[in-house]
């Protein structure tokens, strides 16, 4: 909730101004019974035609000015609204986009993703609640006493304590139905991630013929939502009436002690006219309270990722001349947050510009680990890891980046076309720099081979092409960037063994280009001018395909079940 | 709580929000009078709560249509001085009840309204397990767990909310409507004209901004696809440093949106204060009319009250009707939805003649076996292999080759489109499905783990299994070592479903799976693909124990795992392209031939 106001003190002129209007609208709606009053006491009374209309005359006035106040309210509200949640949105995407991945990790790019498309569409809905109807609610009741006191003064008892009673009792029911929505809100949570887990196994449920358990699981779950709800719901209808009532009471109350006929009849009208107002708006309220249970969780959403702190710092460092692309690894250390254990263990080598150098080793041995650590997506908890000298932890982040180009194991495109996707290397890379690129990835006879070519426009994710198209893709758009560090994180995976063999040496063709090529296949790396073996984040061996054969135990076992006499497996 | 990856968009809102939905595209029933009846079916076991609800909102829509009238009377008698305190209590137990029935009608309402919910979502769940996986590969996750969660919940809450209100606000209508014919005609005239006004002006309000929610739809969409391919894909935004084109591309849109739905607000907006405006121009009409009938003397100054009160009451219905009947006409749509699923045909039942399988031998044979997902696009051409019990056949092939389409039909996930599979000499159709999903194991390349304790999951879809038989298969699949590491050894949750575990060791997780499930015939789908070889030798010995003496088929990648297989099988564009043992095919010196020395790296 502190973050919803942080956001409407910085628009406070604008939300200022709602509320002005609002409260011109407010006044407008409080007068005409006090107007009617005068239509009844002083032209119904004293059967004055004259008064009638002139009341009357005033009353269209009134409304008028009303009229003019609800549409300015509107426009105000509404944009105040749309702003903060267009700003919510905006800091919360930028936030993210400015995060580093071992937070965006820990926050988990799902979750953010509905922080920033339906939490803030929650907030705005209550923000914009806010305007229109919470705040008419106060000044309703404000006004309404204020114009009591005016006229009939001996009325405010009975509207204070009918204001008291229900206030005490929407008090009592937000008190109630806050903790009860928020275990809802829990138990709609256990909900989904039943529904989620059944759906993602659903073969190995029906292969392993357990749907009566999930039926049982989701059952339960279900069960919990309904009683969770149930109960909030039993809130609302315990309390809802019991306002309702209050104020009716108040009514007969008010009818009651004007029966000996003292106050003028027209006051009474007016009073009643106040209550039916009061009541309307206070149901209104106990509707949007219940409403902020749902915010107010939305908002703490928005608010973890907006206090997260990036993990990293950012450097100004460059190298004296331009990037060479020596990669220098100094007894480097690596812990993912949480995990106990090192994925990096004193790892130290260097790879002199230009040089290719396969790295290999059992899965989780922290290959992939190890290569992050070079354009800095993660920063080494021990050691230093330098490129060109500068340590990357003090380097300017997009020179750096500029200079090292990764093709992830994952191969991940953009919607748009082919030629804006591979320019995402380099955004002013010529036409034939990029169909350059392409060739070298073996991509771009298949780009060619499609009726728009380059000017394909692929779907969200690249989903019309296979793993292979993507992966060689995504190749290309790292080799349009001209890198002088090129980190090929095992990225062949999908690729037939012919079509790898053949990208595997257009990029031996390549000159001045520091190649770090992670693999599982001895095929794969055994021609690098050097390769690095690695298990359980820590160097096993670290040479030719000759050296590690002669002298690394661990090098010599994976060659064994891949390519050595093995054959009883 | 941290939500984890999907969070269902927001369920239906209370008040503002439906203020604001106000001429957001209303999507049509197809048949709107079939769904209402099915949907009445569905309340089975609750019809008499609900005719309780309607008959409470009955009577409390009966109490506020005539408490202004009684307010009225008591006005007149105040003014007379006549005595009030008979008609006081009149109204006070007219409050009374109107306390009473609102109560209970909210209270019946929650429970009978989640006992619906509950029922339509158990029943709906019950129909979803039942159906061919064809179904889940066509759908997407996220829209099926929608209609799972959001959907029933907002379909029964608004269809039963707007029932009643639909019911309420047309009986007040009609009930005020009549009492103020009765008591005047010319005030009655006034209010209608008010009436009739909001009417109109809410359609053309409403007509005008459909176009600017269909338009903030969309700019929305693609906001949130922006969104979601960016967030997901953060590593290669920072890779090429594209953050601040991405963040550009994001304002460019989030203004764009900003404008739009500031638009489609304001102008949706409109409808209440304009029609409080009328609502208050009404009331001075009425203040005006009926002071100069009072004024000679036709009408009471109790009368006037009563019409001030009913003028605020009655325009309100109007406003809300064609706003409810629109959520309506939604709900059933969606309704409708549910009901597509719902009548999906379940994968087929037994055959009254099914033949139980009690103890396979594992004699598989294809013949001629053809299949395609989509009629017209086969998959599998015309197949024909024959693997007899007790032997090992690897099957291997680049992707799309088919590899997979033949597990799907080899455990009935799907059925062939022509020639037949048998087993033991039937076709796989005759057998019991139960019987004939137990006679395979599976062990699938993408591990799926439940986010129970490990022993749990061990024995996954079986139950009274011990701990020494869940330990014993943990061994057997070389998985005992790693569960007796972690914190609470077999009986550790996995919280996160298996993320926190290494791709290798799920792997062996679903290797003691199927160990204890002790299938006479096992399929391992790419089991080894995703780790590398060492590793992949630990889960090859665990599988040797696994294949010993049974009808095996092992799809791979890598072709080194398959090399003692008695038989490989070549797919190649949905035929058999080459089929023998490993030294057949290398001395055929053909495709897999080939395929084996570009892998292990001899040119």
């Amino acid at each position: 909730m502190k973050l919803i106001f942080g956001y409407i003190r910085r628009h406070l002129s604008l939300f200022l101004t709602a509320i002005f209007f609002l409260t011109i609208e407010a006044a407008a709606d409080l007068l005409q019974p006090a107007m009617m009053e005068r239509v009844v006491d002083d032209g119904v009374k004293a059967a004055d035609v004259g008064q009638i209309l002139r009341y009357g005359a005033v009353m269209v006035a009134i409304a008028a000015v009303g009229a003019m106040g609800a549409v300015l309210r509107n426009i105000y509200a509404s944009r105040t609204s749309q702003t903060i949640s267009r700003e919510i949105r905006s800091d919360l995407y930028r936030k993210v986009q400015s995060l580093s991945l071992e937070n965006i990790d820990h926050l988990q790019p799902a979750s953010i993703i509905t922080r920033i498309t339906n939490d803030v569409t929650q907030v705005q809905e209550f923000v914009n609640g806010c305007m229109r109807i919470m705040a008419k609610t106060p000044i309703t009741c404000i006004g309404a006493m204020v114009l009591l006191a005016l006229q009939t003064p001996w009325q405010i008892p009975v509207m204070a304590a009918v204001l008291l009673i229900a206030g005490g009792f929407i008090f009592a029911n937000v008190r109630l139905g806050y903790p009860r929505f928020g275990v809802m809100q829990q138990r709609l949570d256990q909900l989904n991630k039943v529904s989620r887990e059944f759906l993602s196994s659903v073969r190995v449920v029906k292969a392993f013929r357990a749907e009566e358990g999930e039926e049982r699981k989701f059952s339960d779950a279900s069960q919990g939502l309904a009683g969770a709800t149930t109960s909030a719901m039993e809130v609302m209808a315990v309390f809802a009436p019991l306002i309702n009532l209050t104020v009716n009471l108040g009514i007969v109350l008010l009818l009651w002690l004007s029966r000996s006929g003292s106050t003028e009849i027209g006051h009474l009208m007016a009073s009643v006219n106040y209550m039916t107002q009061i009541l309307f708006s206070l149901g209104m309220v106990s509707n949007i309270l219940n409403n902020a249970a749902r915010a107010a969780a939305s908002a703490r959403r928005i608010g973890e990722i907006l206090e997260e702190v990036p993990a990293q710092k950012a450097g100004e460092e460059r190298p004296a001349a331009s990037w060479r692309g020596e990669v220098v690894f100094s007894d480097v250390s690596f812990t993912y947050g949480g995990a106990g254990k090192d994925a990096l263990h004193h790892v130290s080598f260097r790879a002199a510009p230009g040089e290719t150098i396969g790295i290999i080793g059992p899965t989780g041995s922290g290959k992939s680990t190890l290569v992050n650590l070079v354009p800095r997506f993660y920063d080494a908890t021990g050691g230093t890891v330098a490129v060109d000298g500068v340590d990357v932890t003090r380097a300017d982040a997009k020179a750096l980046r500029s200079a090292v180009a990764v093709v992830p194991q994952k191969a991940l495109l953009f919607s748009g076309t082919i030629l804006e996707n591979l320019r995402w290397g380099r955004e002013n890379a010529s036409r034939e720099e990029v169909e350059a690129a392409a060739k070298m990835a073996c991509a771009h006879d298949f780009v060619t081979a499609a009726p728009q070519g380059y000017d394909t426009v692929l779907g969200q994710g690249g989903v019309n092409l296979s793993g292979g198209q993507k992966q060689r893709l995504a190749l290309a758009r790292a080799l349009v960037r001209r890198p002088r560090v090129l980190i090929l994180d095992d990225c062949t995976s999908a690729l037939d063994a012919e079509t790898e063999a053949k990208v595997l040496e257009s990029l031996r063709q390549m000159r001045g280009v520091t190649v770090l090529l992670i693999s599982q296949r001895i095929a794969a790396v055994r021609r690098a001018d050097r390769i690095l073996c690695l298990e359980d984040g820590e160097v096993r061996g670290f040479g030719t395909h000759q050296e590690l054969m002669a002298s690394c135990s661990a090098y010599q076992a994976i060659y064994a079940s891949q390519i050595g006499g093995d054959s009883n497996g | 709580m941290a939500d984890k990856g999907f969070t269902p968009p927001p369920a239906r809102m209370g008040g503002p929000a439906r203020g604001l939905a106000r001429g957001r595209p209303v999507e049509k029933p197809k048949d709107l009078r079939g769904t209402l009846l099915r949907l009445w079916r569905l309340t089975r076991g609750s019809r008499k709560g609900l005719g309780w609800v309607l008959l409470f909102s009955a009577l409390s829509s009966a109490a506020s249509i005539l408490s202004p009238l009684v307010i009225g009377t008591a006005v007149t008698a105040v003014d007379e001085k006549s005595p009030v305190g008979a008609i006081l209590l009149l109204l006070l137990g007219l409050y009374g009840m109107d306390w009473l029935v609102r109560f209970l009608q909210q209270f019946l309402m929650a429970h009978v309204g989640q006992r619906i919910i509950h029922h339509i979502r158990t029943a709906l769940f019950s129909v979803m397990k039942t159906l061919p996986l064809a179904f889940f590969d066509r759908h997407q996750h996220g829209e099926l767990m929608s209609r799972l969660t959001n959907d029933v919940d907002n379909i029964s809450t608004t269809i039963s909310n707007s029932l009643t209100q639909l019911l309420t606000y047309c009986f007040t209508i009609l009930g005020i409507f009549v009492i103020m014919l009765t008591r005047s005609r010319i005030l009655t005239a006034v209010s209608l004209v008010g009436v009739v006004l909001i009417f109109f002006f809410t359609r053309f309000i409403t007509r005008h901004t459909r176009k600017l929610f269909l338009q903030q739809q969309k700019i929305l969409g693609e906001l949130n696809g922006q969104v979601e391919e960016t967030v997901s894909g953060v590593g290669v935004v920072k890779a090429f440093c594209r953050e601040e084109q991405v963040i550009d591309e994001f304002e460019e849109k989030n203004a764009e949106l900003c404008r739009v739905s500031t638009r489609a607000l304001i102008w949706s907006g409109y409808l209440m204060p304009i029609t409080n405006v009328i609502n208050n121009l009404s009331y001075v009409a009425i203040s005006v009319v009926s002071g100069l009938l009072a004024v000679g003397g036709n009408l009471s100054i109790g009368m006037i009250s009563s019409f001030l009160l009913y003028t605020r009451q009655f325009s309100r219905p109007f406003v809300e009707i064609a706003n409810i009947y629109n959520n309506f006409q939604t709900a059933v749509a969606g309704a409708e939805r549910i009901f597509d699923i719902l009548g999906q045909q379940p994968e087929p039942p037994n055959r009254p003649d099914a033949l139980p399988l009690t103890a396979p031998r594992g004699d598989i044979e294809l013949r001629h076996v053809t299949f395609g997902y989509t009629p017209g696009v086969p998959i599998l051409k015309d197949v024909s292999l024959r693997i007899p019990a007790g032997t090992k056949m690897a099957i291997v092939g680049p992707t799309g080759a088919g590899k997979t389409t033949l597990i799907n039909l080899l455990t009935r996930f799907y059925d062939v489109d022509d020639g037949s599979i048998l087993l033991d000499g039937h076709d796989l159709r005759d057998y019991r499905m139960e019987d004939l999903r137990r006679t395979f194991g599976v062990v699938l390349q993408d591990t799926a783990l439940f986010a129970q304790t490990v022993a749990e999951n061990i024995a996954y879809g079986r139950e009274g299994v011990s701990r020494e038989e869940i330990e014993a298969a943990a061994r057997v699949a070389g998985a005992d070592g790693f569960i007796r590491r972690l914190a609470q050894g077999y009986d550790t949750v996995l919280t996160q479903g298996g993320a926190e575990l290494s791709q290798g060791e799920r792997q062996l997780l679903t290797i003691a799976r199927a160990v204890l499930a002790k299938p006479p015939i096992l399929i391992l789908d790419e089991a080894t693909s995703s780790v590398d070889t060492v590793t992949e030798q630990k889960i090859r010995r665990a599988m040797v124990s696994l294949t010993a003496g049974r009808t095996s088929f092992l799809i791979a990648h890598r072709l080194s795992t398959i090399r003692d297989s008695d038989q490989i099988a070549l797919i190649e564009d949905g035929r058999v392209a080459e089929l023998g043992s490993h030294q057949d095919l290398m001395a055929l010196n053909g495709k897999y031939a080939m395929l084996y020395r570009t892998q292990m790296g001899i040119s």
